[in-house]
């Protein structure tokens, strides 16, 4: 059967995304769904969940405020609760049920921040794209609104790290691993980690960085809007394994100094064929692990694409994958597969399967298999 | 670019009001697209001889997203770009939640920055019944609504429904009252009763049409009163009409 999944899980929607991204940011969200539904969105896909404050709330959306319109609810309720809270904006996203009603969430933002004077914004999420959609356009969306003056360059090389989430990244010091990497082995001071571990003031002051580090694909859209808006190259990889990480640093460096942006992350071996190692996953990251265990291991990969991915993204022999099915044929025709143990059902058994949990794929079922990749040795052999 | 949306009771005259603004608007050289966003999909008919085109919830349909610019429109009389939304199988689906995806799609394609129409009509269906209704009223569409009316009390009582709505979403950024426009039914008391509810909503009536059998006739032919009959009185009033709705489309945001 056809865009299914019937064994394997699917990814965070696009609602989970906005949640993850925005978490730290002192910002409130409100996510226009049905009452109990927080916990899809933040608990299960959130390790910050219970040991980190945040402003989360679901408007708890009821069959007749949806069938009537009632967005005067909606907007009561979150003007009520803000001026209790005082956030430093507030981001309001959709879900299936807002979608079918057309609820404009641009135009209620709109007519939230006139009564507040809060900066508000309306997002297009609807449960039905991948939590990368969502992360993307709502960090894009803090970004544009609050970074917005030309600052000097830092006197030192320094970097935003733009796409970071507990999604892609858990919490597991891997967030951390890749700043301690940023400047001690790439020689870069952080300016800010879009979005963990930094705050709404640091971001302010990313125009100061000379280049951006963009760790997901979700975090593409905010560095364009800084390379048009203050012409801060980007460079794309994750500094998995150790010759990877070391060709990322110069990427970094080259970018810094040339103005062009750069994807590492991209690049495979040409010259290999025959049976490759599949990596399904996030491209930026899937890709940087790639080109990581090609570099440091010597075997040829090829990254399975199953979200949301522009085409630059992908290399040569990279595929994009809609469905189960799809990762199942895949795999068979591989040498191998690092994925999530949640792919590991439509694996054949005659395949090496080696376990590498996402949280936007598995949410908590194996945090604590969870690894940190940076800038080491990799820890599987083939 | 102007925008304009134009609302009104079912069977008030709208598509066959707007098919000759369009034509009017061509015919002084304006570049024109008119987008009909009724299920029926039968707005721009008079601008392309009576005959149906496909819509853009058909080609939804047929072809999920696997479609082009230019298998949404057609090029109708005096080159008015026609489109029409369409909607799902009657009786079934949401035809609001249809118009909301027919001009996302359309936005989504281009059409606005691809033919650079001078004058955007977007003819829409009877009353602002759901949100997705309302969407051509909404920030990026249009920039004026205009209101027909009839003397009829349903007619106005319609009309003063959207103008309410028109002023509930004005802290929305949405659309704002360009104006009411009069298509005579010969009822009692008609051009008062219409020039009433304008004022009571701080409007006016931007301009008036006579009922005239050369409307029914232009339409047998497939075709605008402008463009079949060019020197008939009809025609005058529609180049009127036009001229008045262009003036008021672009004062500034009327009082509501």
């Amino acid at each position: 059967m056809k865009q299914t999944a019937t064994i394997i899980s699917i990814h965070a929607a696009d609602t989970s995304g906005v949640c993850s991204m925005l978490y730290e940011l002192g910002g409130m969200v409100v996510v226009h769904d049905a009452s109990g539904c927080n916990s899809t969105y933040s608990t299960h896909d959130e390790p910050r969940w219970y040991r980190q404050d945040s402003m989360i709330y679901i408007s708890a959306l009821t069959e007749t405020d949806a069938i009537l319109g009632n967005d005067e609810k909606l907007i009561g309720d979150v003007v009520s609760a803000a001026k209790d809270l005082s956030p430093h904006f507030i981001a309001l996203c959709g879900a299936p049920v807002p979608l079918l009603a057309g609820t404009d969430f641009p135009a209620i933002a709109a007519e939230i921040e006139s009564r507040t004077g809060i900066p508000t914004f309306g997002l297009h999420t609807s449960g039905m794209r991948s939590y990368l959609a969502g992360a993307s356009e709502a960090l894009e969306a803090v970004v544009s609104r609050f970074c917005t003056d030309a600052l000097p360059r830092t006197d030192a090389p320094s970097a935003n790290i733009i796409g970071a989430t507990p999604l892609d990244f858990s919490v597991n010091g891997t967030v951390e691993s890749m700043i301690d990497w940023l400047n001690r082995k790439a020689g870069f001071e952080l300016v800010s980690c879009m979005a963990m571990g930094s705050t709404l003031d640091d971001i302010r002051r990313a125009s100061a960085a000379h280049v951006n580090l963009v760790v997901s694909s979700c975090g593409i859209a905010t560095a364009e809007l800084l390379r048009e808006r203050f012409g801060t190259p980007w460079v794309a990889g994750v500094p998995v394994g150790e010759k990877f990480s070391a060709v990322l640093a110069s990427a970094l460096k080259t970018s810094a100094e040339t103005g062009e942006c750069a994807l590492p992350c991209a690049d495979r071996d040409a010259s290999a064929s025959g049976k490759k190692l599949a990596i399904p996953g996030e491209m930026v990251f899937s890709g940087s692990l790639a080109r990581a265990v090609e570099l440091d291991l010597g075997t040829p990969c090829r990254v399975l694409c199953p979200l949301e991915a522009e085409d630059r993204l992908l290399a040569p022999g990279d595929i994009r994958i809609f469905d189960e099915v799809a990762a199942a044929e895949a795999f068979a025709a591989s040498s191998g597969v690092i994925a999530d143990p949640m792919y590991a059902p439509v694996c054949p058994p005659d395949v090496p399967f080696f376990r590498l949990p996402h949280e936007a794929f598995s949410g908590r079922c194996y945090r604590k298999e969870s690894l940190n990749l940076i800038d080491r040795p990799l820890p599987w052999r083939f | 670019m102007l925008k304009l949306a134009f609302y009104g009771k079912g069977g008030i005259g709208k598509s066959t009001t707007v098919s000759n603004l369009a034509s009017a608007f061509a015919a002084n050289g304006l570049k024109v697209m008119q987008i009909g966003c009724d299920p029926k999909a039968d707005s721009t008919a008079s601008l392309h001889g009576g005959a149906r085109m496909r819509s853009i919830l058909d080609l939804v349909r047929e072809r999920n997203n696997d479609f082009t610019l230019g298998e949404m429109v057609r090029e109708g009389d005096g080159g008015v770009i026609c489109v029409e939304a369409g909607g799902p199988t009657p009786g079934l689906g949401c035809a609001g939640r249809g118009i909301i995806t027919a001009l996302e799609k359309l936005q989504e394609k281009g059409a606005y920055d691809v033919y650079k129409p001078d004058v955007v009509l977007y003819d829409v269906l009877g009353d602002v019944v759901c949100g997705g209704f309302s969407m051509p009223m909404r920030k990026g569409y249009a920039d004026r609504v205009f209101i027909l009316t009839s003397g009829e009390t349903m007619s106005v009582y319609a009309a003063a429904n959207i103008a309410m709505a028109v002023k509930n979403f004005r802290g929305r950024g949405y659309a704002s009252l360009g104006g009411f426009v009069l298509n005579r039914r010969n009822a009692p008391d008609e051009d008062a009763k219409a020039a009433k509810l304008a004022a009571d909503f701080g409007s006016a009536v931007v301009g008036a049409l006579d009922w005239s059998e050369t409307v029914q006739r232009a339409e047998q032919l497939g075709k605008t009163v402008v463009h079949a009959f060019p020197e008939s009185p009809m025609a005058a009033q529609y180049r009127a009409l036009a001229d008045a709705v262009l003036a008021a489309a672009r004062k500034g945001d009327a009082p509501c």
